[in-house]
């Protein structure tokens, strides 16, 4: 079945459009029509499969300095010349220029939901940054093999453009995005559990199947005056809510929290809470939530004075399953607003 | 202890009387096993389908699947729960290959995460349910009857129908017999000392929710104050191991046909030396927590003197901490490890694949994300869930955790979650 030849718009910076070097850096965004400087290279790679309608081209500085307007022109250029697929760089080690293409495509897949490829050297900053939406192919630092690596930036996009399955970043060459899929593996989780495990006996080499994750170590801050003259609030993830759940809690997969008022009581009546919590047996703290927030104890050192004031507020969610964004979401709405109350302290539980 | 699994294949079930095998031809009266499961008054409305691979057929409200097996000789029949309690895992055992009982739950109110079975399609091939011929127990609890008791009743009239399905195979000569013979651990021949000794940390329960009094777990006991414990693997494959009632991601079929014990089995003496299995239950507390992954890491490295271990967890976050609790114990003592886990992300990022950091715990499989969408095609017959008839017959969207057996936290699947 003959396949219809795809329309492609490269996108290149000062020098490899051929404008010139550092000193064209700030030129802002122009399109001229067909392939030039590197996008030649790309038309060869394509052959038959497809044209470059379009280069459009754009100095390193000027897409730097003012990165949201020149994003803005460009993503007009592109949308005017209406193709198939962009191809931006490839940026190999160049800095700004990875920048832009990462941007440059993250906008044209949003914008215009125009499928895109970009190729950089692992280092360059544009991987970090742009990963996680766009197509990155790996490259090496410098334009040696120009051809080589557009092909290779050219053969997943072709991919792309025809809305092909796209494999594992290892047998595409391209940054893990960060995102996982189901697929089907060769042998049961179990075999090859036991295989991992006599590799890492064995000192061998082994790939474990989940990264390990990078949360950033939070250091515990000091608190700068003594407890006798601190305000201390309770906040959990342990569920607890107001009979009802006023604010919807998710059972699971929270994205809400609430902001519960515990202004003159002296403890809370478990007959007028309750808990949605998934993820664990909440049937004692149901009997008695002061076992989840210990608001019984806190009067008792409050009025001992062995802290200057409870807060009045308690802030609770629920935590399972929640994912990390919404967590750091909550987390940080959730200090801000202890912030602003002057609370110096916070006892958090979890379940 | 030895242990040997006598199979009988089945390549075509029937509806006829009485209930014997004819060659690979098992015949099942429905009606008198009907009448057998009638006994037990807190079930009422008993229906038993037969459904068969290829057929455009999705079973529904899926509870739990059981592989139908008997004993010969050297025990009692899935003992503390239908037969007394007496040790499991040695003598002779019938099986039968290729059918499978599934037990549905016909009280389950979220219908978002009722189990299905698809026997034909894309995703017959993803569980091993697509491929087996199944009696479907369909059964309403009797009036008064307590959903504990329901569940109870409904697991129990499965497991007497595997016991029954497979006496059918009791004059019949084999088409294989496997053998399980591990000797005591410490026991290794000096030729075979050099092997590294690995022991497989199985947790069987999570205490994310209180079990039942009738909850058999391990030999009938609900499992709730359980500290660790060393098992012989045969008790596992043997019907000592039972799944609780809210386990997600994992049947008592994986259990039975457990593919840790068969993969340990199947290195025995060539790579590595299978040192025994602890059975564990993820606690609630974290008091508990600490305790039972010291202690269970003391068993593998003080007991059984294992070089390296392999965990698996059953259930959701906190019996995944656990795990990895555990494990990283057992890195502390100098014990290598690996773990199967589920991808935990809830919304398809890999930063949130998992739930913990330790130091050595760096060896990860994992059997997929159960929150990852998937098709359900449209199908000609629903079994077992009338009452969802109408939207489970046509295409639907649902996740790979709706699919039973596609992810068996045990191991058995081979789905898993790429990072991309």
């Amino acid at each position: 079945m003959a396949v219809k030849p795809m329309q492609v718009v490269c996108y290149l910076n000062q020098f490899f459009g051929q404008l010139g070097g550092e000193e064209k850096a700030g030129v802002g965004p122009q399109v001229v029509d067909g392939a030039v400087g590197a996008a030649r290279a790309v038309q060869q790679a394509l052959g038959d499969a497809g044209t470059v309608v379009a280069t459009v081209i754009c100095g390193d500085n000027y897409a730097a300095e003012q990165a949201e307007r020149a994003v803005a022109e460009m993503v007009a250029l592109v949308a005017a010349a209406r193709p198939d697929l962009v191809v931006a760089g490839p940026a190999f080690l160049a800095g700004r220029y990875g920048v832009a293409c990462g941007a440059l495509c993250a906008a044209v897949q949003a914008a215009l939901k125009i499928p895109t490829v970009t190729g950089m050297h692992a280092e360059n900053p544009g991987v970090e940054l742009h990963r996680r939406q766009v197509y990155i192919v790996q490259t090496s630092a410098e334009a040696a093999r120009m051809l080589d690596e557009v092909k290779r930036l050219v053969a997943l996009g072709t991919k792309l453009a025809r809305g092909e399955a796209i494999g594992a970043p290892t047998a595409e060459g391209y940054f893990a995005r960060g995102v996982t899929r189901n697929v089907v593996a060769g042998a049961s989780a179990a075999d090859r559990a036991v295989a991992m495990l006599l590799e890492k006996l064995a000192g061998r080499p082994f790939a474990s199947e989940v990264p390990r994750p990078a949360f950033p170590p939070v250091a515990a801050p000091r608190l700068a005056k003594t407890l006798e003259g601190a305000t201390i609030a309770l906040v959990t993830d342990g569920g607890l809510v107001p009979k009802g759940n006023p604010d919807g809690i998710e059972a699971l997969n929270a994205t809400r929290y609430g902001a519960y008022s515990i202004e003159g009581k002296a403890g809370l009546d478990a007959a007028q809470y309750d808990n949605p919590h998934r993820g664990y047996d909440t049937t004692w703290v149901k009997q008695d939530p002061h076992r989840l927030v210990p608001v019984d104890v806190a009067r008792e050192l409050e009025q001992s004075g062995a802290i200057g004031k409870l807060h009045e507020t308690v802030y609770s969610t629920v935590g399972v399953a929640t994912t990390l964004a919404h967590s750091a979401r909550m987390g940080a709405e959730i200090a801000e607003k202890l912030r602003a109350a002057g609370v110096d302290a916070v006892i958090l539980t979890s379940t | 202890m030895r242990l040997e699994l006598c199979w009988s294949d089945v390549e075509e079930v029937v509806a006829a009387s009485p209930t014997r095998l004819v060659g690979k031809r098992l015949e099942v009266d429905l009606e008198a096993l009907r009448a057998l499961l009638s006994a037990d008054p807190r079930l009422t409305g008993i229906r038993l389908d037969l459904v068969h691979p290829g057929e455009r057929c999705r079973i529904g409200r899926v509870f739990d699947v059981v592989a139908p097996r008997a004993k010969l000789d050297g025990g009692e029949d899935f003992p503390g729960v239908l037969g007394g309690v007496a040790k499991a895992g040695h003598g002779r055992t019938l099986a039968l290959g290729g059918v499978a009982v599934v037990a549905t739950d016909q009280q389950t109110a979220s219908v978002g995460t009722l189990a299905v079975i698809d026997m034909a399609g894309p995703n017959a091939a993803l569980s091993a349910f697509g491929a087996t011929h199944n009696l479907v127990i369909s059964a309403w609890p009797a009036p008064g009857t307590e959903r504990s008791d329901y569940l109870a009743a409904v697991r129990l009239a499965a497991l007497k129908t595997a016991v029954r399905l497979a006496q059918t195979a009791r004059e019949a000569e084999p088409n294989r017999v496997e053998i399980f013979a591990l000797p005591p651990s410490p026991r290794v021949p000096p030729e075979l000392a050099h092997l590294p000794r690995v022991a497989y940390i199985f947790q069987i329960h999570s205490h994310q929710r209180p079990t039942g009094l009738d909850e058999g777990i391990l030999y009938g006991d609900p499992v709730r104050r359980m500290l660790p414990t060393i098992v012989h693997p045969n008790e596992v494959l043997d019907g000592a191991v039972l799944r609780g009632f809210m386990g997600r991601s994992v049947t008592t079929w994986a259990t039975q046909n457990h593919p840790m014990i068969r993969a340990l089995y199947a290195q025995h003496g060539r790579t590595l030396w299978f040192a025994g299995v602890v059975v564990t239950v993820a606690q609630a507390t974290e008091p508990e927590r600490v305790r039972s992954a010291f202690l269970a890491a003391g068993l593998v490295a003080h007991t059984l003197g294992a070089d390296g271990a392999v965990f698996t967890k059953i259930g959701g976050g906190a019996p995944h901490v656990d795990m990895a609790q555990a494990a990283a114990q057992c890195e502390a003592l100098g014990v290598k490890t690996t773990a199967v886990v589920e991808d935990m992300s809830t919304d398809g990022s890999a930063e949130g694949m998992l739930l913990f950091d330790f130091p050595g715990v760096d060896a990860l499989v994992n059997v997929g994300s159960s929150q990852e969408l998937l098709t359900l095609p449209a199908m000609d017959r629903v079994v077992g869930a009338d009452d969802l008839a109408p939207r489970l017959l046509g295409e639907t969207r649902a996740t790979y955790g709706t699919l039973c057996g596609a992810i068996e936290q045990v191991g058995s699947t081979r789905v898993m979650a790429e990072v991309r």
